[in-house]
């Protein structure tokens, strides 16, 4: 379960982050959905531990993003922003390093290495070298990787930027099967019809502020508006006033 | 810890290795090394070595007709009289010509009625490739001028002695070994480059490389300190730099004893095994310092090749006080051999120069450079730890 209090964080005169609240329960897939430059990947990084927050708390499982960062990162599986693999190693070598950086090791980590390589559909990729891999098969290995230690959290920062329909499909597919398999799911997007398919739960972040949080149903009924974009235009509008 | 930092270590290696063409580069410079150095020996020596040179000097002369007694005792001396160009000054100037000797027409008449008679060498003293033929042909010329004097005395019934105040005589205590030290000194700077260079593509690849790739981010949300993850990597990069100076003392070592060079220089030049190991061992620390120093400037680049136009230069700046030992030697002392790279150069100047070095002046050096090189990591983890290390859009 992850749950973010009243996050502040600037970077000189940027204010990034204005006090995001929220939380992602497990079972759950929560969609962090707001235009770019809300502040959805700093939110995420703060939970990563790769920025300290101003102030407010982020916690994951209990654990204090601030202060237990090691337990923090046992505890995520993360897609982040940056998600590069290394073109010299094959998939497999890939996601045993991060495997082994987790604490894995022997047969386990090669067992858990093949029980995703096949989850992913990867095995025609799984033992060449990732150099000249296609953005969809680049980012199965990040997830397999990502997902190595069999995580209670996961945390995708739009996981299907760049992917085609079908890789977009396969992805949607795989988010729900690690809902279904009692994982808390958060994950960034800034586009309303993937949020409004696969997650139980939106949070509408527009300028480093939470401005609406809610089922789908819920973020409709509250907005007066028949469909989730509109929704979501008028619950950013209201923040956004006559900037929009 | 240890595991961890192993873990990293590994990778980094294996990744690194399997980067051919980035291999081959940070070989570029050990390659290179006796491929550059031994021809330099070669040819300089040659140049300045002008009593080993026994070839007739060819001297174009303008107004050979002014002095046949002149050109006589030039011709005696092996100089080879060729005829001048139109415009001497002009040839010597373009490089054409090496000198041309100029006797003017008055020469015959200045010098039957006991005057000091002029002749002119044309040369250009910025050239040095010339100077054992400018020294060859100037010492001829007052060979005769004496000569002539004396015999000019004499006719006269005085000892020539009498104008000779003073017989200097130069005393020669180099040895062959010592005077192709000029070249030799050359070395510590060589082995800098070559063990900055050797090092430098590993440390480019897992830091700006990294940031590059998109993957340092994911890297660091795994559960392993940044203090692990800076060792590990800073680690990874030693053993190509221990590779590389290998590598360059294999060449020398070769190229000593396969090129003759003593036959074609006059000079005797000798590196034994036992000197290039211990020289291997005076570098170890250097590679150490290297590779802490590249990774913290390295970590404030922002790209590769960002990374590549700074670290280009460091050999260069860290070098500067060992080049200027090739031209200006410098005495060791426990003071001079605590400086980190300048020390370890002189040790390699000493050794070369076949002395024998102090054990407390080598391990001084290292223990400093060794400090050096653990202040660098520390500070290389300091700046791991800021969030700016991302330096990625903060969206």
């Amino acid at each position: 379960m992850i749950q973010v209090t009243n996050l502040h964080k600037s970077f000189g005169k940027v204010q990034a982050l204005n006090g995001v609240t929220f939380t992602a329960p497990d079972s759950q897939i929560t969609g962090l959905l707001g235009p770019n430059g809300a502040g959805k990947t700093t939110t995420l990084r703060v939970l990563y531990t790769l920025l300290q927050p101003d102030q407010g708390q982020a916690m994951v499982d209990g654990h204090d993003s601030r202060r237990d960062t090691l337990a923090v990162q046992s505890a995520i599986g993360a897609l982040p922003d940056q998600r590069g693999i290394y073109p010299r190693l094959t998939s497999r070598e890939n996601i045993r390093y991060f495997g082994r950086l987790h604490g894995l090791g022997g047969s386990a980590l090669e067992a858990r290495i093949n029980h995703l390589i096949d989850l992913l559909d990867m095995q025609d990729i799984a033992d060449r070298r990732s150099n000249g891999f296609s953005t969809g098969q680049a980012l199965k290995v990040a997830i397999a990787r990502a997902l190595v230690h069999d995580p209670h959290n996961v945390l995708l920062d739009e996981p299907t930027n760049g992917l085609d329909v079908m890789s977009t499909r396969a992805m949607r597919q795989f988010v729900l099967r690690l809902r279904d398999e009692g994982k808390c799911v958060l994950f960034s997007s800034h586009i309303m019809q993937e949020v409004s398919a696969l997650c139980d739960q939106i949070v509408v972040i527009a300028q480093g502020q939470v401005v609406a949080s809610g089922s789908a149903d819920h973020l409709r009924q509250t907005t007066g508006q028949a469909n989730l974009e509109d929704a979501f235009i008028a619950a950013i509008g209201s923040e956004e006033g006559l900037v929009r | 810890m240890m595991r961890r930092i192993w873990i990293i270590l590994s990778k980094e290696m294996l990744d690194n290795a399997r980067d051919v063409r980035s291999l081959l580069g940070s070989l570029s410079s050990s390659i290179f090394l006796p491929l550059l150095l031994i021809p330099l020996i070669i040819v300089v020596g040659r140049m300045m070595n002008f009593e080993a040179i026994e070839a007739p000097l060819q001297v174009p002369v303008v107004g050979a007709e002014n002095a046949p007694r002149l050109v006589a005792y030039l011709e005696q001396n092996n100089v080879i009289i060729q005829p001048a160009p139109e415009d001497p000054k002009a040839a010597v100037t373009e490089g054409n010509l090496e000198v041309v000797l100029v006797i003017p027409e008055g020469y015959g008449e200045d010098f039957t009625t006991g005057q000091s008679a002029t002749v002119q060498v044309i040369q250009d003293t910025s050239r040095s490739s010339t100077m054992a033929t400018r020294a060859r042909l100037e010492n001829l010329l007052y060979g005769y001028s004496s000569q002539i004097g004396a015999q000019r005395l004499l006719a006269r019934g005085i000892n020539p002695s009498l104008t000779q105040t003073l017989v200097v005589q130069s005393v020669d205590v180099s040895t062959p070994q010592s005077q192709s030290m000029i070249f030799l000194s050359m070395l510590p700077f060589m082995l800098i480059t070559v063990i900055f260079v050797g090092g430098m593509y590993v440390v480019i690849d897992t830091t700006a490389g990294e940031r590059e790739r998109g993957s340092l981010e994911p890297l660091l949300i795994n559960p392993a300190r940044r203090s692990e993850i800076v060792i590990a990597k800073t680690l990874a990069s030693i053993p190509f730099g221990i590779l590389a100076v290998l590598v360059a003392m294999a060449g020398i070592g070769a190229g000593f004893n396969l090129v003759p060079i003593g036959d074609l220089t006059g000079m005797r030049l000798n590196i034994s095994l036992l000197t290039l190991w211990q020289i291997f061992l005076i570098c170890l620390p250097m590679v150490v310092l290297a590779s802490g120093l590249q990774m913290v400037l390295a970590t404030f680049t922002r790209s590769f090749k960002e990374a590549q136009t700074y670290l280009g230069f460091v050999p260069l700046v860290v070098g500067m006080p060992s080049m200027f030992l090739a031209f200006s030697p410098d005495r060791i002392t426990l003071t001079k051999a605590l400086i980190p790279i300048y020390g370890q150069s002189m040790l390699i100047n000493q050794l070369m120069r076949g002395e024998t070095i102090l054990p407390l002046n080598v391990l001084a050096g290292a223990a400093t450079t060794l400090l050096a090189a653990v202040i660098c990591t520390l500070i290389a983890i300091r700046l791991y730890q800021r969030e700016q290390i991302l330096r990625g859009s903060d969206r």
